[in-house]
């Protein structure tokens, strides 16, 4: 398995971390670009980086400038994708807003990958009645609609602290929706782990239980959560955006990909640009994404000697 | 597809076949160089070790292999060459004229679907026969396949029915279309040795009533030696010798052939002495990938000259029938794997306190489960793993566990070892009480009992290099500090035969053998009094099994610790075994020093193990006790005699009613025999070879 090197791996006597941190990062791209669909994948999210990074220079204009002398304007060689209602230009403002919605995505995905993964093992690897208690209470989790939640849980906080910036909110309202049905499948992972003859032979030895859930299982469920996280990463994003249209995202003016479609939608048919240039910004994020989730799982599948 | 009925022409023959498969890793040579030849009428044996390249060239006889594979050389079934024919004459010679049983039956036969019409569709399928004609015909090959009703078992899902019983469904399946050629992969190895002498029996009495080629593909010699008439064995992907049975054992003339024959653990000779194991060193896996121009057996051969590194032996004719692909194959004899070296023989235990102690061990699985979930009473009784087990093991003496499996052997390990809490008993490591859970027991004690498991591969984490378990054990039991630890690392990996560079590897980047080695350097990091080895050999080649038991006989030698050996293999625990324990369905069979267990007068469980186990001698007389079935599940609610079920020499009610008396056997103190039968009469009935009337299944 190429992501035999993860980052959880690091031992007494290992070779220096920098080593190993390119070892890892190595061999995740090898992962990655072994199939077809690992590498459109890869392509068009590192587009999107790109980008997103790039944004603030190579934007034409500052995303919350306005020109009222062009509101309404159409695709031209001084507005690339036309303006909205305000005259913003709307390339620049789709430009602008991926940085807002990827961070949020991912930060949350890292945050309820993390948690579920956590409770996955624990239960997964501890089994009998303490996994039937955690499971319970994960199902308890899973009944809650994921808007539901998010709505509740926004309201609540913006009365309690009166300025408090929702991304916050979202990133957590993300990774305590994502806990449950990502602890499911990462328990089931460790269930496979758990009966294998080197989780006994450290028992054996008399390692602690914490031990052996990170130290021995947690590597081997490693590929499992790769996968695991870069699905769930596309749902972050289309959480994140349904939020913005929603309007409980990111405020306005600031730019959001959610909220210029919404902001934009009545004007579909004067400047059908404004609204749909976030729109297939998004799309197309979002199926990168899931064809580099793809391609990870293909790779992995592939038995070591390749008959 | 013109099928000249030629019966002088060989079903099949392949000529200088090579598969070689692309791999990530560059190419792969799985075969080399095969040629070979299977006439109507006859079983040709193909043997050698995993990796050996024997299953791809059964595969390539039906040129059924992955796209990734590029075949030279010719295959050409009854007369014809494969490669030319076109998708559907393919399909007719998979489906018609070759069949294949591979080595887990369950896998062959759909879970979903009852073994009748399982059969009956290859039979509308392939032969267009009509819903009745079917019917009748699976009947009669049920019938054929020694299958005792064979309506009743039509009507059986293939997970109702016993491993030995399932691979008679699929063998019967096989037969179906009449096939010319019978590719069997390991058909018996799956199976338990009671299980597999009835499947062996079966295959025998085929080849005489079916006109067929058999190609019997297998690892184990004594497997070979009962069923083929011709063998060939492969190493590295060439057949090094190709051979007559009965020439291929009394003469073998390639020393990879000598090596395997020698690896096999032998019983002690006429003149009562026991012999030394000899082995092979290294495995097939380094010639895995060498493209060379020398002898791909060189390095690992005694006999290996200048010559033998510079050019690559030819076939040469050594008899009548007779190949090998050795330039001095005039010299392989019995000798060239070491002499005959008489095995030191064990002081006798010093009167002190046991290694291990336990009496009355007791486990039941499951009967937790309430009507109410937690009231009311229980679902149903819980299963009788472990009944009532005594045993002791002194320091520097091994104790081997025999039985098929589901007979308890494993949970003894996991009880002892504290894997799993044992329900009652006592259980004394140097004379301390030990408890259940492993958890709960001080890291002394951790640190004094070791375990080694059977699957290598499993037993170290592929994730992390191989000194993560050396070192961690290290670290532990020895209180080795991070400073010294690789030094004790290398010194521990030094005394198992492996080079200290592997420490950084991952384990997959070992062979089985090497993997196996560095569990045992682990369990070995603090000098443990005790060691429990749950089939530690069983899933390794003979070649290396023979170097893996050798270095735990030379470690008990040299540090005195105990082993628990459990294995099914009957001729390794004849080999390691001091004293022998033969359990069934969790109940003590028998108990005592090795050869008074091993012969006559022994119980009747151990009687049937003894004479299912393959011996590596075509001459060998076959023999007549078989136990059909597998063992039962036992749950409380049960009388009698624990082997009544199954026992060829059931004597009447008595077995079903009263549990049998614990008699004195021949072997001493510690001998004993759970059984009704007189140990007198036992013996008489057994020196005589009076064969018991089969008891049915």
């Amino acid at each position: 398995m190429a992501v035999r090197d993860s980052a959880l791996n690091t031992g007494q006597q290992q070779a220096p971390a920098l080593f190993r941190a390119g070892q890892t990062v190595r061999d995740g791209l090898s992962l990655i670009l072994r199939t077809n669909t690992g590498r459109i994948g890869f392509a068009i999210v590192a587009v999107h980086l790109a980008l997103a990074l790039a944004g603030p220079w190579i934007a034409p204009y500052p995303p919350t400038d306005y020109h009222l002398d062009a509101r309404f304007s159409g695709p031209s060689s001084e507005y690339w994708l036309g303006t909205d209602e305000f005259g913003r230009d709307v390339l620049s403002r789709v430009l602008a807003g991926a940085r807002s919605i990827i961070w949020i995505s991912v930060i949350g995905t890292i945050f309820g990958v993390t948690l579920g993964t956590v409770v996955g093992v624990t239960s997964g690897y501890l089994g009998g009645k303490i996994d039937q208690f955690i499971m319970r209470i994960v199902d308890w989790f899973l009944a809650i609609p994921s808007l539901l939640l998010t709505i509740l849980v926004i309201n609540m906080a913006s009365q309690r602290f009166s300025n408090i910036d929702h991304s916050w909110i979202i990133i957590f309202v993300i990774g305590i929706s994502f806990m449950p049905n990502n602890s499911r499948v990462i328990r089931s992972a460790a269930l496979a782990i758990k009966p294998l003859e080197f989780v006994q032979s450290a028992r054996l030895r008399g390692e602690p239980t914490l031990y052996i859930m990170f130290r021995e299982v947690l590597p081997n469920v490693f590929p499992v959560v790769a996968v695991e996280a870069t699905i769930r990463l596309s749902f972050a994003l289309l959480l994140t955006a349904g939020l913005g249209f929603l309007g409980l995202g990111v405020k306005p003016p600031e730019p959001d990909w959610g909220l210029m479609v919404s902001e934009n939608a009545d004007h579909l048919g004067t400047v059908p640009w404004a609204a749909l240039a976030p729109g297939l910004a998004m799309a197309s994020l979002v199926v990168g994404i899931n064809l580099l989730a793809d391609g990870i799982r293909q790779a992995q599948n592939l038995p070591e000697t390749g008959e | 597809m013109n099928h000249a009925d030629n019966s002088d022409a060989p079903i099949i023959q392949l000529e200088n076949l090579a598969v070689t498969f692309q791999t990530p890793r560059g190419a792969f040579r799985a075969v080399r160089s095969a040629s070979l030849e299977i006439a109507r009428g006859e079983v040709v044996g193909l043997v050698g070790e995993s990796g050996c390249g024997k299953s791809t060239v059964a595969f390539a006889m039906m040129d059924y292999l992955p796209g990734t594979a590029n075949v030279e050389g010719a295959v050409r079934f009854e007369g014809m060459d494969i490669s030319q024919f076109t998708d559907a004459e393919l399909r007719e010679l998979r489906g018609n004229r070759i069949a294949m049983v591979y080595q887990d039956p369950i896998t062959s036969l759909n879970p979903s679907m009852r073994v009748g019409p399982q059969i009956e569709e290859v039979l509308k399928h392939h032969l267009d026969m009509d819903s009745e004609a079917a019917q009748r015909r699976a009947v009669e090959l049920f019938e054929s396949v020694g299958l005792a009703d064979p309506e009743r078992i039509g009507r059986r899902y293939p997970h109702q029915l016993s491993g030995g019983m399932q691979q008679r469904v699929v063998i019967a399946m096989a037969l179906a279309c009449d096939p010319h050629l019978l590719i069997m992969d390991e058909p018996t190895t799956g199976l338990d040795v009671t299980t597999e002498a009835t499947i062996l029996d079966l295959i025998v009495e085929l080849k005489d009533r079916v006109n067929a080629g058999i190609l019997f593909v297998s690892h184990n010699l004594g497997v070979i030696a009962r069923v083929a008439d011709r063998v060939a064995v492969m190493y590295a992907g060439e057949i090094v010798e190709e051979a007559p049975v009965h020439d291929l054992f009394n003469n073998p003339s390639h020393p990879y052939t000598a090596g395997l024959l020698s690896c096999v653990p032998q019983p002690p000779g006429d003149d009562g002495i026991e012999r030394q194991l000899r082995s092979i060193p290294g495995s097939v896996f380094d010639a895995q990938m060498e493209q060379t121009n020398s002898c791909l057996f060189a390095p690992r051969c005694p006999l290996a000259r200048e010559e033998c590194s510079t050019s690559t032996p030819p076939l040469e004719g050594v008899a009548d029938g007779h190949v090998a692909r050795c330039f001095y194959h005039d010299e392989v004899s019995d000798g060239i794997w070491g002499d005959l070296l008489e095995r030191v023989v064990k002081p006798a235990p010093a009167e002190t306190t046991p290694a291990l102690y336990a009496e009355d061990l007791r486990k039941f699985y499951g009967g937790g489960r309430r009507k109410y979930i937690l009231f009311g009473p229980p679902v149903r009784p819980p299963v009788r793993a472990l009944v009532d087990v005594d045993m002791r093991v002194d320091g520097g003496r091994t104790l081997g566990i025999v039985g098929e499996s589901g007979s308890g052997k494993s949970t003894a390990a996991r009880a002892i070892v504290g894997l799993e809490a044992r329900d009652s008993g006592d259980l004394q490591l140097r004379g301390q009480a030990l408890e259940g859970d492993v958890e709960d027991r001080t890291t002394d004690q951790r640190s004094a009992m070791r375990m080694i498991f059977q699957n290598p591969t499993a037993s170290l984490n592929p994730k992390l290099p191989i000194k993560h378990a050396i070192n961690r054990a290290l670290r532990k039991f020895a209180g080795v500090r991070r400073g010294e630890l690789r030094e004790r690392s290398e010194e521990l990996m030094n005394s198992v035969g492996l080079d200290p560079q592997y420490l950084d590897r991952l384990p997959s980047e070992l062979s089985g053998g090497q993997q196996q080695r560095v569990a045992l350097a682990s369990a070995f990091a603090a000098n443990p009094d005790i060691v429990v080895a749950d089939e530690a050999v069983s899933a390794l080649d003979v070649s290396v099994q023979a170097q893996v038991l050798n270095l735990l006989e030379q470690r008990q030698r040299e540090t005195g610790n105990a082993y628990v050996f459990i294995t099914h293999d009957l001729g390794v625990v004849r080999y390691v075994s001091d004293d022998i324990l033969v359990l069934y369905a969790g109940h003590v069979a028998e108990y005592g020093p090795s050869e008074a267990v091993l012969s006559s007068p022994s119980h009747p469980y151990t009687e049937a193990l003894l004479s299912a186990a393959p011996v590596p001698d075509p001459d060998a007389e076959p023999t007549h006790i078989r136990l059909e079935g597998s063992v039962p599940t036992l749950r409380s609610a049960f009388r009698g005699c624990f082997f009544a079920g199954r026992c060829p020499r059931k004597l009447g009610d008595i077995c079903d009613t009263e549990p049998p008396p614990e008699q004195r056997g021949p072997g001493g103190d510690g001998h004993m025999i759970n059984c009704h039968i007189p140990v007198e009469e036992l013996e008489k009935l057994q020196r005589n070879g009076v064969a018991p009337s089969r008891a049915g299944a």
